[in-house]
């Protein structure tokens, strides 16, 4: 008959296995998830320097900086797009994102600016709701993996939010990805889109030849540049998200074999007692038997 | 071969296709549009259809293409395309790939319209 507190006790090793279990899966999905999202951050970067040196190109042939996304104005509403996750067990991930979001709010509020708050991932959506803050947007379900089609619809809805002068600048915020290791949340600001400083490099002017004119050029090019620059943030974000989450989980099945450990050292020191009363008992019983007996 | 130029072509997702290459044909909303090595600087849009890349080594590479843009420059020419996949085939495959690429494009894939009027201060 094993006495409750041994009973005990191995449940509680049973319902840490249990768990480790889980968070193990989890850190295993995560690590086989993190190449791939690296190999996506660095398969999107080639297009995104294109693009920019065409549009340097573009603008050095003399396209004129006077494109409505370009357009620098006094600052009096500000959009702020805050890339978190969907869902939890990432540690700190989402919160540090958002924290920096909320610290950037509150200096905002200071300088007696408006914000317009655009939420990716629930964490962003649920943090900012329960504050009461308002949110013009939310994209939940993306982060997992970013498609471009998603990038798209996020840019789309700041660019439309710029060029009707809703707000008159966007910044992102989100988790860079530095290495596996080190990810740090970072802001990045989306629109206007400053004008790439003039390099040295700075093609001939006069022999470029346009299809349709430079300004259709520039009016497509543009949005394009927006769309990209969101879809390497969400895709920065996702490897983020990823490595976090490996860590977060690897950090919760160490800790469950430790309790395991300690558990079991308990259960095997109750065993002892409980056997070493037993045998007392018999011991016991049998000398006092061998007392009447004589 | 003295005549080769870099070509590189983009997607959002991967780069397709990069290398030196002798020549390469695209489509331009004004029709289909040769380019071989010192080519005049051009900026130019594109539109659904086959490219198709000859390499340095004489191989041809079809690849379609949907939408996006191109640019010849010093000896540089360079496809920023929304879609691409390279295809094994001629041109009416690479034509049929791309208009695949183009039908599997969600209707929200039109590019993003900048709205006129700005009702500022």
């Amino acid at each position: 008959m094993a006495s409750a507190q041994l009973r005990d006790t191995r449940r509680r090793i049973r319902s840490v296995e249990a768990i480790k279990k889980i968070t193990r899966a989890m850190e295993l999905i995560a690590t086989s998830r993190i190449p791939k999202a690296q190999a996506r951050v660095n398969a999107s970067k080639p297009y995104t320097a294109k693009l920019i040196e065409v549009i340097e190109n573009v603008g050095a042939a003399g396209a004129g900086a006077k494109h409505r996304l370009l357009e620098q104005r006094e600052i009096k509403t500000v959009g702020l797009l805050v890339v978190s996750s969907d869902r939890g067990l990432a540690g700190s991930y989402s919160s540090n994102v958002i924290r920096l979001a909320e610290s950037r709010i509150r200096q905002l509020d200071r300088e007696d600016k408006d914000v317009v708050l655009y939420a990716v991932g629930k964490k962003a959506q649920a943090y900012f709701r329960y504050r009461g803050f308002r949110i013009e947007g939310s994209y939940l379900g993306v982060t997992d993996t970013p498609g471009y089609g998603d990038a798209r619809a996020v840019a789309s809805t700041a660019v439309t939010a710029f060029a009707t002068g809703r707000i008159d600048s966007v910044e992102v915020f989100f988790t860079r990805y530095q290495s596996a290791m080190t990810q740090t949340p970072t802001r990045v600001d989306l629109l206007p889109i400053t004008p790439p400083e003039q390099t040295e490099g700075a093609k001939p002017t006069a022999t470029y030849e346009f299809e349709p004119s430079p300004e259709e050029i520039l009016d497509r090019l543009l949005p394009r540049y927006v769309e990209a620059t969101v879809f390497n943030v969400l895709l920065e974000a996702s490897a983020s998200e990823h490595s976090a989450r490996r860590r977060a989980m690897k950090a919760a099945t160490d800790n469950a074999e430790e309790l395991i450990r300690l558990l079991s050292v308990q259960a095997n020191r109750a065993r002892q007692a409980e056997i070493t009363t037993a045998i007392t008992e018999i011991v016991g019983g049998a000398e006092a038997l061998a007392e009447t007996r004589r | 071969m003295a005549n080769t130029f870099q070509v590189d072509v983009v997607s959002p997702e991967a780069t397709v296709w990069s290398g030196s290459a002798t020549f390469v044909l695209a489509k331009t909303p004004d029709g289909e549009l040769g380019i071989m090595a010192n080519h005049e600087p051009l900026m130019g849009s594109l539109v659904t259809g086959a490219v198709i890349v000859e390499a340095e080594d004489g191989t041809r590479t079809t690849i379609g293409v949907h939408g996006g843009f191109l640019q010849v420059l010093e000896n540089q020419v360079t496809l920023i395309t929304d879609r691409a996949q390279v295809t094994s085939g001629g041109r009416e495959e690479g034509r049929q790939v791309a208009e695949q690429l183009a039908a599997e494009a969600p209707p929200d894939e039109e590019p993003i319209e900048v709205p006129e009027e700005t009702p500022l201060s």
